[in-house]
């Protein structure tokens, strides 16, 4: 079985997507994935690495950085290809026009056409799914949600990012850039699976209800009736104009089972505060504190080691902010070391999926 | 009258998961992260008309017949 990542630095989307190719000459691709610094014209990137690979499905997205391996890149093309012993089957669909409308059953219908099964009926030990959704549309929730709605299949993946610009981001298939769109992609691979989601924080307790808020927007004005900025602040135990600098560290969870879906903090509003995901009317949300995200993330791989015996592949969509914070303590080399020796390939993102849309966290795909 | 938000909830888990402990799970988070919390209802829980709505909405997405 064969799944490889391969990467490159050149500057130009032709000879990058050339040398990708030839780094996977003796490969016959079912299909590529390739995340891409947001440096490559799109358009040209994508057509280009269609051209160099025509009989595999191709898709990607823009990128905060690029991970391949042990290593942590800028401005690069990092591709990972799975060959016919990897996968026995992949189907892929494109959703459009993310911020007013939703396309998933669309995308699902054309699904069933290829696999001759309802989505509902395909079995969640044969079938995987990928998402790569434009990280600027404030949309991935609702495509989150109607996927969830129609299957139990799990679609793990990243939102597609811009190096921290937050201009437009971009999401690749079959040749062609799309934005405010989303990529997804239905995988049967020849072998086992297994999807992880991952976070560095713990619960210190501290329930919040959010009773007034803004969901589309993604804003909470109060939380038990009071306005969030000094709610928040008072949990932090700092004064208002200084909490923001609490916002990495201590975000808010949706505790299931003992396990945080992080919502990640982005800026007062006036007296609200504004969030990376949306938060529903009546949740309650706990105060959470940052761990450690090298130490939690060895103990996570090493698990699926031992548990999976081995892992040819491992799709890893890890959130900026765990980046910013590896880049500021100095411990990326660090965290590149626990990927050692594993086939790798993946990106900071501006946004994970797992079940839902979440923040801070790093959601991965390891195949045996 | 109480419980019927419980009854409502574990039809919902139930249907979509068949009773397989993975997908209980994953169902129980997805309404989760719909806003509704499965363990704030049980058999005692007042009947609350737009709660039972909301489940109902819920139910309607998920493909679920009540």
């Amino acid at each position: 079985m064969a799944i490889r990542p391969v990467y490159s630095m050149e500057t130009s989307p032709e000879r990058n997507a050339a040398d990708l190719a030839a780094q996977l000459s003796d490969l016959s691709p079912r299909l590529v994935l390739f995340f891409a610094s947001s440096s490559f014209e799109p358009a040209a990137l994508a057509a280009a690495m269609q051209k160099q690979f025509s009989t595999a499905k191709v898709i990607g997205c823009t990128t905060a950085g690029e991970l391949v391996n042990d290593k942590v890149l800028r401005h690069s093309v990092v591709a990972m290809a799975f060959d016919g012993e990897a996968l026995e089957d992949v189907t892929i669909g494109v959703v459009h026009n993310l911020k007013t409308e939703n396309q998933v059953p669309q995308v699902f219908t054309a699904f069933e056409a290829h696999t001759g099964q309802k989505m509902m009926d395909l079995d969640v030990k044969q079938y995987v799914g990928l998402i790569l959704i434009d990280g600027l549309s404030g949309a991935e929730e609702k495509v989150m949600e109607k996927i969830g709605d129609l299957t139990n299949i799990l679609f793990v993946g990243g939102s597609a990012a811009d190096d921290m610009k937050l201009q437009t981001t971009y999401v690749f298939a079959d040749g062609a850039a799309y934005t405010n769109a989303a990529v997804l992609a239905l995988l049967k691979p020849q072998t086992g699976f297994e999807v992880v989601k991952t976070q560095s924080f713990c619960s210190v307790k501290k329930v919040l209800k959010a009773t007034r808020v803004n969901e589309a927007e993604r804003i909470v004005f109060e939380f038990d009736g009071e306005p969030a900025s000094q709610v928040y602040a008072r949990a932090v135990g700092l004064p208002q104009e200084q909490a923001s600098s609490k916002f990495m560290d201590q975000p808010f969870g949706l505790m299931v089972e003992g396990e945080p879906y992080v919502r990640g903090l982005r800026e007062f509003r006036d007296e609200a505060l504004v969030f990376f995901c949306n938060i529903k009317e009546g949740t309650e949300l706990s105060l959470l504190q940052a761990t450690d995200i090298v130490k939690d993330t060895q103990a996570v791989v090493q698990t699926q080691k031992e548990k999976l015996g081995r892992i040819s592949g491992l799709l890893h969509f890890n959130c900026c902010f765990r980046a910013l914070q590896l880049e500021q303590w100095g411990q990326w080399e660090e965290y590149g070391k626990i990927f050692a020796g594993i086939p790798t390939a993946g990106f900071s993102t501006y946004g994970e999926q797992y079940l839902g849309h979440i923040n801070q966290t790093s959601t991965m795909l390891l195949f045996t | 009258m109480a419980g019927q938000i419980k009854k409502m909830i574990d039809q919902i888990i139930e249907t979509r998961s068949g009773g397989d402990p993975f997908l209980m799970l994953m169902t129980k988070t997805k309404l989760m992260l719909k806003g509704i919390d499965p363990e704030k209802y049980d058999d005692n829980s007042e009947d609350t008309p737009w709660v039972i709505n909301d489940v109902k909405r819920i139910a309607q997405e998920m493909g679920v017949t009540l």
